[in-house]
């Protein structure tokens, strides 16, 4: 299992507001467990997917200025419903407040219109060299994994077609008829 | 990965408080993507820790007749980061238990320093929620054996705590039991 | 004794902490179902909260009389008739319930329970 909670990014305002999808797979592997009979995603994996989109929105609002954003509050979580496989958990986290570490966020999963979870959230970021100056190597190898990650999750728009073309020939603009 | 998130307990004190451990080991996939260069245990599967070992107890004071359900996570507040080597003392210490649910406190420690802690609200399921089946029969008994629970468990006035009868058709541990 | 200031205080203590509002939000009139937005989740936290703050034992039915709104006895049509009326007011005689004798509808009484009444409610059962 790859620790992923969240499969697409569909909408980002930086500051404010994120909505991702978080779709639920028989293929993963911890349902087997969870339960044998009833498989349904566990709540704590709801609550890390509001996590991980959390952190999305904070990583780009502040271009990945730290490495390490994790949970380091959450307060009234509640489930109301489980989400089964072959469902599309969507994904919304707002800013509230933020400080020089911490960012209060409220955050919600949505199926079918209905609110299955929600949550208040504080995130923590931090650079790993701020206790140990020798990680500055490490927080920059994570901060290259992590863009290089964000372009899966939210690939860049549609590339026009003459963008394949100028591969053989010099940027050359082509009349959408002709494509 | 499998979805156990402590690895057996210490003490459990039917009704009362249990106390459980988990390691942290690099043999664990999630640490790899969580995060690479950084293995840092996440928070979510602290609490998911916590709950199992709080879950168990709230499910054992009603002797495994009630189906228990996460319903709320009052608060969880984490204070240190915990990393592969690491063990995570879990203490779970009931606060109250009613007809339709529990409130637990919820402790992490690594060594004295304490890493975490949360508040979990159990129900006590009824109805249609709690007629579906959740495991294989047998598998909710193994698990608790392999977690020690009938080795380490106590009753409420001290006495070893013993398995529930219904389970003993299913006991796949000692041959001939 | 505390009075019903200090009691408005710490029960919107417990609200803030249940429910994750803010404490400008918390005012005598709110409903905690409605405005509050309280599921009935919430409630066990509620009641375990107002219990250890105040000292005091609360059966959840003190507050929440599902088995009345359920009853076949005391409801028809989706309202709540006279003997059902009747019972609510024996309940729960802290509550307000002048505006829903008027449209006495099953699914409106979750909007009745203020702030104020359960500040009413916590007096009656310390004093």
């Amino acid at each position: 299992m790859r620790f992923m909670l969240i499969d697409r990014i569909t909408r980002l305002e930086p500051g404010q507001r994120i909505e991702a999808i978080k779709t639920l797979s028989l293929a993963e592997e911890y349902l087997a467990d969870h339960f044998p009979l009833f498989p349904v995603m566990p709540g704590v994996f709801m609550l890390e997917a509001l996590t991980q989109c959390s952190a999305w929105l904070i990583r780009v609002s502040e271009n990945f200025a730290h490495s390490m954003v994790v949970l380091s509050e959450a307060r009234n979580v509640k489930y109301n419903d489980f989400v089964s496989p072959g469902q599309k958990l969507i994904v919304t986290a707002e800013i509230l407040s933020q400080t020089e570490h911490e960012t209060k966020l409220k955050a919600q999963g949505v199926v079918d219109g209905n609110i299955n979870v929600s949550a208040r959230l504080v995130l923590r970021r931090y650079n790993l060299a701020d206790e140990r100056p020798d990680q500055a190597a490490a927080d920059e190898n994570l901060r290259r994994h992590l863009r290089g990650l964000l372009t899966i999750l939210r690939p860049p728009e549609a590339e026009p077609a003459v963008v394949y073309l100028s591969r053989r020939k010099t940027a050359e603009t082509i009349s959408p008829e002709l494509l | 990965m499998r979805w156990f998130w402590f690895d057996r307990y210490l003490e459990f004190e039917s009704g009362k408080r249990a106390v459980a451990i988990k390691n942290v080991s690099l043999a664990e996939e999630h640490l790899h993507d969580h995060f690479p260069g950084a293995p840092t245990m996440p928070n979510s599967l602290i609490i998911e820790g916590l709950a199992q070992t709080a879950g168990l107890l709230v499910g054992e004071a009603k002797n495994f007749e009630r189906r228990v359900v996460l319903a709320k996570l009052s608060k969880a507040l984490f204070y240190l980061p915990a990393r592969p080597g690491d063990t995570l003392t879990y203490r779970a210490d009931v606060q109250e238990i009613r007809e339709d649910g529990a409130l637990v406190h919820c402790t992490s420690h690594i060594g004295d320093k304490l890493q975490a802690e949360a508040e979990i609200f159990f129900a006590y399921l009824s109805g249609k929620l709690a007629e579906r089946f959740l495991f294989q029969p047998g598998d909710l008994l193994t698990w608790l054996q392999i977690l020690r629970v009938f080795e380490v468990g106590k009753t409420a006035d001290g006495g070893p705590l013993q398995m529930p009868a219904k389970f003993a058709a299913h006991n796949r541990l000692v041959n001939g039991a | 004794m505390p009075s019903e200031a200090e009691v408005f205080d710490k029960v919107k203590t417990c609200l803030v902490d249940a429910l994750g509002v803010d404490d400008d939000e918390v005012t005598p009139t709110a409903s905690i179902m409605g405005d509050l937005g309280a599921e009935s989740i919430d409630w066990l936290d509620i009641v375990f909260k107002l219990e250890k703050t105040f000292g005091i034992k609360i059966s959840q039915s003190e507050l929440s009389p599902e088995d009345i709104l359920t009853s076949a006895e005391y409801v028809q049509d989706g309202k709540v008739n006279a003997a059902g009326l009747d019972k609510l007011k024996q309940r729960m005689p802290f509550l307000d319930l002048a505006k829903f004798v008027a449209n006495p509808a099953v699914n409106e009484f979750s909007q009745l329970l203020t702030v104020q009444d359960m500040v009413r409610f916590v007096l009656s059962k310390v004093n």
